[in-house]
């Protein structure tokens, strides 16, 4: 089987490789110009087959996979959002791998990171539509206000709606992917009350969506998304939120260092308490690692040097659905969840035993009742 | 109700079958159970001093299993109920308190008992009304915290019965929008049952104190006595035979 499944792969890296690439330079001249060995490149290869729960030994198909990446461009378009995933993509002490490949060469279109502005950048993206039409890889960064035609968001001196860009984009894409919890899920912009009428991008749109949400997700993740679909020809399996299983398969909670002081019961009870001092569990200060699919504990951020949980603040739960509205308060556990109430603070427990007293009193002037004048027999 | 014996002015039979009032306490005491060990899993109020940096106790971990326990004793008992209602033969008594469930007059009659106003009409099946939409709800609110909680184990336990249910426990958390909010509706639904346990020992105890013909007993020993005003004793032995 697994024999199978590296010819399909080389089958289709073969098939890529006759298309022409797009950038000057192969992927390959330009790892050695910044200095990366063969090795390093293997290295990387090899952690990326992991990520995607690929044997090691498919690490050389991984490496063949990015080297013929240039065949298939990648346009980032960005709608309602704060660029925070473009930062987690690039942000980094020094140009790594993934950088290179997919920020250096690959990128036909991406508007903070792009030289181009104004008319020059518009034409240059009508110019990768056209000239990539059926082949690039559209990568959506931000929600899609959708309220008033979707006039809340125009881009460009035409003051074309994002909603529209990106129906006309998406008419055009290989493979669509969502990065981040915004062109997922909505994000920050459809938090309550919503007034844009934000949604992710999979609500108006009728082609299938791969998300990769995260506020922001791992470059990891975004990386891996692609190449998997370089390497398969396909988009990856999904779980119920159309979220990569390799990467969102199990929970924060699942894998977590701190899960064994979990289990034990012991917490962090307040931020610098001897709890926090020692690593206890974050769940007490709000930790949403528990409700959350995702890879953090696994892979990090940063190249894999550190994450939330690990810094010492809980989980915020940032690539489930609805996470603004669903997670809050974040430094507290769930259960003191606000819900809508005269004072805007009551909390499951809080409603329950209110409910519960006017229950209580109730009963109690009912019983004292029927004690002095008997029911009916 | 199969009659068994008569008691001076009063004819006894078995208004509850052992199974039934073995399903009733399992239920009663997995439902405080449960709720003492959800109520410390949603925010673990309870911890002891920790003398090694290392966990080695597992306090939150035997509390959660026991929750689980409770939680699958709580479903058995859920189930069988479930079945008594609507297949088994000694389930008749309760069915029948479908037809005087949707009796507008009956349920007025039956407020206007509580309200110390009329006397206690006289109902076809065992459950008055209002008692019957009371425990109809509680069933909703039982399923609904039985289907949130198969979803919340499936993520914890994988393999096994986690395994088994687990396509059924994504679709679930696809319908609430995700796991926090399975958590949040679990929690809901507990203190739906709580209000609901909290009237139904009142309405025992009421009924107890003020209906003097040991109803209450019922529940323990499965036996009802009614009282038999024209009737005479022989009268009474003859419907024994019946």
């Amino acid at each position: 089987m697994k024999e199978a499944l590296m010819n399909t792969m080389r089958k289709r890296i073969e098939e890529l490789r006759a298309l022409p690439g797009v950038g000057e330079k192969s992927i390959k001249e330009v790892l050695e110009e910044n200095g990366f060995t063969r090795r390093d490149f293997l290295k990387w290869s090899a952690a990326l087959a992991m990520t995607l729960g690929l044997p090691a030994s498919f690490a050389p198909v991984v490496a063949e996979a990015a080297e013929v990446s240039d065949r298939l461009p990648v346009v980032w378009l960005h709608l309602a959002e704060c660029t925070g995933c473009s930062e987690s993509l690039i942000r980094s002490d020094a140009p790594t791998i993934d950088d290179l490949i997919f920020n250096y060469i690959n990128l036909q279109y991406h508007d903070t990171l792009m030289a181009a502005a104004g008319w020059q950048a518009e034409e240059n993206y009508e110019e990768a539509l056209k000239k990539f039409a059926g082949r690039f890889i559209l990568c959506v960064e931000g929600g899609v206000p959708t309220k008033d035609g979707g006039e809340y968001l125009t881009i460009g001196a035409h003051a074309e709606t994002g909603l529209e860009k990106l129906k006309r984009s998406a008419d055009k894409a290989a493979a669509i992917i969502a990065v981040g919890t915004c062109s997922s899920f909505g994000g920050v912009q459809a938090a309550y009350p919503n007034p844009t009428g934000t949604v992710g991008i999979s609500k108006v749109l009728n082609k299938p969506v791969i998300n990769v949400p995260g506020c922001p997700p791992s470059a990891k993740n975004i990386v891996g998304t692609i190449v998997y679909y370089i390497l398969f020809g396909a988009l990856p399996a999904v779980d119920n939120f159309n979220r990569p299983k390799f990467a969102y398969g199990l929970r924060i909670h699942d894998l977590c260092e701190r899960r064994g002081h979990f289990d034990a019961g012991e917490f962090v009870e307040q931020f610098g308490d001897t709890g926090a001092e020692n690593g206890f569990c974050l769940y007490k200060v709000g930790c949403k690692g528990p409700y959350t699919f995702n890879n953090c504990s696994r892979e990090r951020f940063n190249q894999h040097t550190s994450w939330p949980v690990q810094a010492g603040h809980g989980c915020i739960g940032c690539s489930e659905p609805d996470f603004w509205d669903a997670m809050a308060p974040y430094e507290e556990p769930l259960a003191n969840h606000k819900f809508m109430s005269v004072n805007a603070d009551a909390v499951a427990d809080k409603v329950g035993l209110t409910l519960l007293t006017v229950a209580g009193v109730a009963i109690a002037a009912h019983a004292a009742l029927s004690a002095i004048k008997n029911p009916k027999e | 109700m199969k009659f068994l014996k008569v008691v001076g002015k009063y004819i006894g039979g078995i208004e509850f079958s052992a199974g039934y009032r073995w399903q009733h306490w399992i239920r009663a005491i997995s439902i405080f159970a449960l709720i003492a060990t959800g109520f410390y899993i949603a925010n673990p109020f309870i911890t002891y001093q920790n003398t090694a940096v290392e966990p080695t106790r597992f306090l939150h971990a035997e509390i959660r299993e026991w929750h689980i326990i409770f939680g699958f004793a709580m479903i058995a008992a859920v189930l069988y109920k479930t079945f008594y209602f609507f297949f088994f033969k000694e389930g008749k008594y309760e069915r029948e308190s479908i037809k005087d469930a949707f009796n507008v007059k009956l349920m007025i009659e039956q407020v206007g008992y509580y309200l110390l106003i009329n006397k206690h009409p006289h109902t076809k099946g065992i459950y008055n009304p209002l008692q019957f939409w009371a425990y109809t709800m509680l069933y909703v609110f039982f399923y609904g915290i039985i289907i949130t909680g198969i979803a919340l184990y499936a993520e914890v336990y994988h393999e096994g019965l986690g395994a088994f249910f687990y396509p059924f426990a994504k679709s679930i958390e696809s319908f609430f929008g995700g796991l926090a909010y399975v958590r949040l509706w679990h929690h809901i639904f507990m203190w739906a049952i709580i209000i609901v346990v909290f009237v139904h020992i009142y309405m025992a105890v009421y009924n107890a104190v003020f209906g003097k013909n040991g109803g209450m007993d019922a529940i323990f020993s499965g036996m009802k006595w009614e009282k038999f005003e024209d009737a005479t004793k022989e009268e009474a032995q003859k419907l024994l035979h019946h």
